[in-house]
Order: C-alpha cells, then structure tokens, then sequence
C-alpha cells in the first residue's frame, strides 16, 4: 500500500518504528505515527501542527505520560532520584560495564518477531489504529484527488480516526482536531509547499 | 549538584515525591542489574533453579520473567 507514499510519508512510516523503538513500545501505535510526523520540521504536517502552536517536546511528554515509558533506559531524573538515596548511579554503571562491557545496563532492542517459517513479517508492529490510519490517509489523498500519500493526509487520517493516543495527545494539549482539520486543507489548498 | 549536607537531608525526606520517585529509579536500576546478572548466570551454565535459588524465587518466576527476552549481552537460548 505504500506504492503511493512520498518520501517524506514514508519516512514518517520508518520513524514511527523508530520511536516506538525509542520508547520500547512493542507496537507502533497512533502516538508514534504523531511524533514521526513532527520530525521532520519541513513536511507539511510538521507546519500546519507547529502552525497551530503544537510544540514537539510538550506532545512527547504527554504521550509518554499516557503511554506509559516502557522500560526505559535510566536518565539523568532517575540519577538525581538515587542520589537522593545516597546511591551514585555513574559508579554503578561502570562497575557493571567494567565486568560486562559498555552499555550493559541499557536495555536490549526489542526482539525482532520471528515467525515460524523464519521471515519478519514488520507489518504486525503496526497496532491495528496505526494501519487504520494509514488506509485512512490513502483514502483522504483520493478523496482529494491527488496521486499521492503525503506527510498531510497522514496527519488527516490521524485525525479522522480520533480515537488513537495521538488524538488524545492533542485533545489534551487543548487542540480542536475538527480546526487541525480545517488547517490542513487550508493548507493544501493553499498548495504553500509542493508535495509534502 | 546538591551538597552534601543537602543530600544527606534529602534522603531522609518525608517528602513523599522524593521518596517515591527514588524508589522508582532503584526499581529501575534493579530490574536492569537483574537481567545482567541473569544473563550472566545462564552464560556461566547456571539453570534457572539455580538462578532462582540465588535469587529466593520460584523457577517458575524466573523462568518466565527471563526466558526467551533478548540477552542483554551476548546469546543463549532457552
């Protein structure tokens, strides 16, 4: 299905995976769709959600927050939280990395899902909202007759579906989805960038 | 950085926020070294009761808490 989707749009394919990875989240949800869209700055998506003062770092927290961390490497607020405890999480970590080597402390990639004839079928990391969202955007692209899938009608499929952690990301930073609708058409028609 | 009067202070906060999120962090760090040291354990031929036994749980809840995750270094199978 991705014949039809540009190189920006399928970026934002790859790094939604890319940041369901991050987050060691086993499936690539709504939410990881959203924040691939915000990656790249110059896509249309990207403008129109910055446009109407939705800001990267804020939405990331908020979808961590819902979505819930994972497990997480430790970060500097875990360091600080054990040396209020007395512990020094930097002597730890060499100690461990000493015996067993750099990064040992980090978590592992998640497992690459092997089936049983041994092929990686990838498209089962997509949870069953994200693919929605997907054929939703080839959708919005025909409906408005244009022959490809942009970072736009991603960003519109996301918002027709509504009901993904993307949405309630949004919802919850105190956007309209209905008015992020009206912006993104608007921009199109106003065709202010080429295919996005 | 805090000083280290400040620190000592902090860890007898009765700030709950404090308190809690230290405990969060050590849970943290604990499932982490957990994983290592299992890792390690497997590697060196030790079989689940053994790790199990070390660890005062059910094999069974080592088992499943371990088994079939990636290695954080280095493979076994299982």
């Amino acid at each position: 299905m991705f014949e039809r989707f540009t190189q920006r749009a399928r970026a934002v394919v790859v790094h939604a995976r890319d940041e369901a990875d991050r987050l060691h989240h086993p499936r690539v949800g709504t939410e990881h769709l959203l924040l691939a869209l915000l990656h790249d700055g110059q896509s249309l998506a990207a403008t129109v959600l910055r446009d109407a003062g939705v800001r990267a770092d804020d939405l990331r927290a908020r979808i961590e927050q819902e979505a819930g961390p994972g497990s997480r490497a430790l970060d500097e607020a875990d360091a600080a939280a054990l040396r209020e405890i007395g512990i020094d999480l930097a002597a730890v970590v060499a100690r461990v990395e000493e015996s067993f080597g750099p990064g040992a402390l980090n978590d592992p990639p998640p497992a690459p899902r092997r089936w049983p004839w041994g092929r990686r079928y990838d498209g089962s990391r997509f949870s069953p909202r994200a693919k929605k969202v997907l054929e939703l955007a080839l959708r919005e692209a025909v409906r408005l007759r244009h022959n490809y899938v942009g970072t736009e009608h991603i960003l519109l499929g996301l918002l027709r579906e509504g009901n993904g952690l993307a949405a309630l990301a949004l919802t919850r930073a105190g956007l309209d989805l209905a008015d992020l609708r009206r912006r993104v058409l608007d921009a199109v028609r106003a065709g202010a960038r080429p295919a996005a | 950085m805090s000083s280290a009067t400040e620190l000592a202070a902090a860890a007898g906060s009765t700030d709950p926020r404090v308190g809690l999120r230290a405990v969060l962090a050590l849970r943290r760090l604990l499932d982490r070294l957990e994983r290592v040291q299992v890792d390690n354990a497997r590697r060196q031929g030790w079989s689940w009761q053994e790790i199990a036994d070390a660890l005062e749980v059910s094999k069974q809840g080592v088992h499943k808490k371990h088994a079939g995750r990636p290695a954080v270094n280095g493979t076994w199978e299982e």
